[in-house]
């Protein structure tokens, strides 16, 4: 009998620490900040007791009582606001490419050569971003005496251009094009074999989007192959060229 | 002790084995060189009158391989009514712009080593007698292209990374607001805004900035149903600049068939229901407003209990046939 009551003593115990432990981790949940839909995110962009995450089981939602670094400020003759009103205004816009140097090996007539880079975003404070691709010249000898014309992708139906992809997959059209997988791509690369040839800066040609959300994000990414083939009568030489990807935030 | 000779073999060789594989590995993932650079803030804008100065502090930090960037600005423009900018070759407008820094100055190249950040210190300066109006530009830092080797086909990838500075040059502070709703209007395949109870029902709104100065909506739209139940849903303030339209967004704003809409409605909905809108542009602003209305039915369900009802029905009849 008196082993019995000291179990249920135990036991007791147990549960009033058990309960005590699930309030204290509950308040500390209660207390952390962020806000989510579909679309977008929020999140707190300074810390202090009023700051904090509101959460229920359809939306998620950050607030800040006062900023500390950005913001809103004004004097004699100007006034400056830092960030975006609606988003974490502290977390810088991010841009990575894997790889810089696309190699396409020894190009060989009716063999086509790809090499392919990822193209990483992180923008939590910027809310919308682009990314636009433009060649600076076309895919040429050092000499510029010859070059690698732009594809035309299969040709007929299936004739691309630097904003409508189409597919390329024929090994006797010739030229250098791109295509992309991943996210926040144009809706035009359906498949891998969804093609289009780099608009030319040269040739005053407007930049393209490759990249691009108007949701708040977090690590997008989106893999770039080029593609370069070349036919029987394609002068020998090393072909290069230089591709400017250009990563902005929205307003 | 012959064994024991084995073992020290054999021990030995796994060592040189395993060396040989790490040595292969670290070496693959160093070729690929990769560049990863950020900026913050993403965003700045000012109301500035002729004759003063400004300094922002921008954090430019590289994650990648050590680089050689330049910083330069460029003006840019709205490239369409999602948000979307085209930048131009050069900074154009009555600002003026230069690093306060002792050892940067725009357009000069600089060196950033991996995990390195750099503070740009850019200074933006009104000249007395600028012409009021807004001016809009982007601090970019680029990279400087590897050059390719020989005897192989390459591409060289170059990286720019942006930050936005919208200018409101102003005398007297006061800003133009001339709003307009161009565009309160829900996607429907048909001619009558019916839809069915079930299925999302897409409104876009899109609103012009007639206005000098770039503006910023508030507000909501409001959905009112029978019986008077209503829903809120807020605007996301965003920025429409100068002589430009923007696709207004709402929470829970969403993409509709890949096309971006303002405010994608879901739940149940049955019989006639008013959507407006409400929008205002801070203190001492005109308020504008839109409405429009559409009808929800089941028709997916009413089919549905029609066409079971009808199945039933014939089985019911098809087993009494059968049983006499």
């Amino acid at each position: 009998m008196k082993n019995y009551n000291l179990k249920l003593k135990i036991f007791r115990f147990c549960i009033v620490i058990f309960t005590f432990a699930f309030c204290i981790l509950n308040l500390g949940g209660v207390a952390a900040v962020s806000m989510d839909s579909s679309s977008f995110r929020i999140e707190s962009a300074s810390i202090n007791d009023a700051a904090g995450n509101k959460t229920s089981d359809n939306y998620k939602l950050s607030d800040t009582l006062g900023q500390l670094a950005a913001g809103e400020f004004s004097s004699t003759g100007y006034i400056i606001k830092a960030g975006f009103q609606y988003l974490h205004s502290i977390i810088p816009f991010r841009f990575s490419i894997s790889d810089i140097s696309i190699n396409f090996g020894t190009l060989m007539p009716n063999t086509p050569a790809t090499g392919t880079t990822e193209l990483t975003v992180y923008f939590g404070a910027a809310g919308e971003y682009q990314v636009t691709a433009t060649e600076l010249g076309k895919l040429r000898t050092l000499n510029e005496a010859n070059n690698i014309p732009d594809t035309n992708c299969n040709g007929g139906a299936d004739t691309c251009t630097d904003s409508q992809a189409k597919v390329w997959t024929s090994s006797t059209a010739y030229g250098f094009g791109y295509g992309m997988t991943g996210n926040d791509i144009p809706s035009d690369f359906i498949n891998s074999t969804y093609y289009r040839y780099f608009a030319d800066k040269n040739l005053s040609e407007a930049p393209q989007i490759v990249m691009s959300s108007p949701n708040v994000g977090k690590n997008r990414q989106a893999t770039m192959t080029m593609k370069a083939n070349i036919s029987n009568v394609q002068a020998a030489g090393s072909y290069q060229t230089v591709i400017n990807f250009v990563a902005t935030p929205s307003y | 002790m012959k064994n024991y000779n084995l073992k020290l073999k054999i021990f030995r060789f796994c060592i040189v084995i395993f060396t040989f594989a790490f040595c292969i590995l670290n070496l693959s993932e160093a070729n690929a060189q990769q560049v990863s650079l950020a900026i913050s803030p993403p965003l700045i804008q000012t109301v500035i009158k002729p004759g003063k100065a400004i300094l922002i502090a921008y954090s430019l930090e590289n994650s990648g391989d050590p680089t050689i960037l330049t910083a330069r600005v460029v003006s840019f423009e709205p490239k369409d009514n999602f948000g979307n900018i085209r930048l131009k070759d050069r900074a154009e407008g009555p600002v003026r712009f230069s690093l306060d820094n002792a050892e940067l100055s725009l357009d000069q190249p600089f060196f950033l080593k991996t995990k390195a950040s750099e503070q740009l210190l850019l200074r933006i300066r009104v000249p007395e007698g600028a012409p009021e109006g807004d001016y809009y530009y982007s601090l970019l830092a680029e990279t400087t292209p590897a050059i390719g080797r020989e005897g192989i086909g390459s591409a060289q990838a170059k990286a720019t990374i942006a930050a936005n500075i919208l200018v409101t040059i102003s005398h007297s502070g006061t800003i133009e607001i001339k709003p307009k709703i161009v565009l309160f209007q829900l996607l429907s395949k048909m001619k009558w805004k019916i839809f069915d109870s079930l299925t999302e029902v897409p409104l876009v709104l899109v609103l012009e900035n007639q206005g000098k100065n770039l503006i910023r909506p508030e507000g909501k739209i409001t959905l009112r149903g029978l019986l008077g139940t209503s829903a809120d849903y807020e605007i996301v303030p965003k920025n429409i600049l100068a002589e430009s339209q923007r696709l207004v967004q709402a929470t829970p704003s969403a993409e509709f068939s890949k096309q971006l809409i303002s405010l994608a409605l879901s739940g149940f909905f049955l019989g006639p229901y008013k959507l407006s809108a409400n929008i205002n542009f801070g203190e001492n602003s005109p308020n504008i407003f839109a409405s429009t209305s559409f009808f929800a039915f089941p028709f997916k369900l009413v089919a549905g209990i029609i066409l079971v009802t009808i199945i039933t029905v014939f089985i019911i009849k098809r087993f009494s046939a059968d049983e006499d």
